[in-house]
């Protein structure tokens, strides 16, 4: 068993808002799979990415750093990068990093849906 | 962070247990560090929320690990507790052949992304008591140090 193992990231632009859905562990050894996803996403031009966590177990410094670069290049052509956070753990980890104030973080995929 | 000189040795002479885990030097086998730390955690009695935090707390240490390595080798984790509920951790990174120059005691230089290096030290700031990172004779080490908190009533 490797942390790669439990790792998926599916991405879906079926709606006006395309959703990049990650399950399992964000490490050091699946952070490049997503951070390759986030960008491929980001190229095709939308205005605003939401990135479901929810079903994210782990994520450390460089599942954390791939998602400020994500929100940084996102703002800096007008658009924005939305989380879906669920997990208590990931919330605190936001939070102790102070990036609960960086990231527009919602509970629910349909909140970031709708706003 | 500690200063270098500061690596914690032993937590105490009464009721100490010691575990050893050594793993490749490989970000695919972080996960068994992982592992490690949630077991050595509970069987030190922490709360279910130090479990957590030191799961990530170990993870941010081997990554500090690995971003320092140059080349194959081991990463070998000491857990040592007391009773007390007082958990020190040594990593070293032991290279396979000759170790780098040596840079007599600083800490190590991290060749991973600054802004996750940063992020990384905030996150071991918050989580544990006492961390830090050093390197001798082109040894790299990183250690912390946990305290139990005790559940109020």
């Amino acid at each position: 068993m490797t942390s790669d193992a439990e790792f998926e990231v599916t991405a879906s632009e079926q709606t006006a808002l395309p959703v990049l859905r990650v399950r399992g562990e964000i490490d050091v050894a699946s952070a490049p799979e997503f951070h390759a996803r986030l960008s491929d996403l980001a190229g095709r031009g939308p205005e605003v990415i939401m990135v479901d966590l929810s079903e994210v177990s782990f994520i450390d410094s460089t599942g954390l750093g791939v998602l400020v670069g994500a929100v940084g290049d996102m703002r800096a052509r007008g658009g924005d990068l939305r989380l879906v956070v669920t997990q208590p753990q990931i919330i605190k980890l936001l939070e102790l990093t102070g990036l609960d104030e960086v990231f527009t973080v919602m509970s629910d995929a349909s909140d970031a849906v709708r706003s | 962070m500690t200063s270098p000189m500061s690596v914690p040795g032993s937590v105490g002479a009464h009721g100490l247990s010691r575990v050893e885990l050594s793993l490749p030097a490989d970000p695919q086998m972080l996960f068994l560090a992982r592992m490690a730390a949630a077991a050595v955690a509970t069987r030190a009695e922490l709360s279910y929320e130090q479990v957590e935090d030191l799961r990530l707390a170990i993870d941010e240490l081997c990554v500090a690990l690995l971003d320092s390595r140059s080349g194959a080798g081991q990463i070998a984790l000491l857990f040592q507790w007391d009773a007390e509920g007082t958990l020190d951790v040594v990593g070293t990174l032991v290279p396979d052949g000759d170790p780098s120059p040596s840079t007599n005691g600083k800490a190590p230089e991290r060749t991973g992304p600054p802004l996750s290096y940063e992020l990384s030290q905030r996150i071991l700031d918050a989580l544990v008591d006492d961390h830090g990172a050093d390197a001798i004779g082109g040894v790299h080490r990183a250690w912390l140090r946990m305290r139990r908190q005790e559940l109020s009533v």
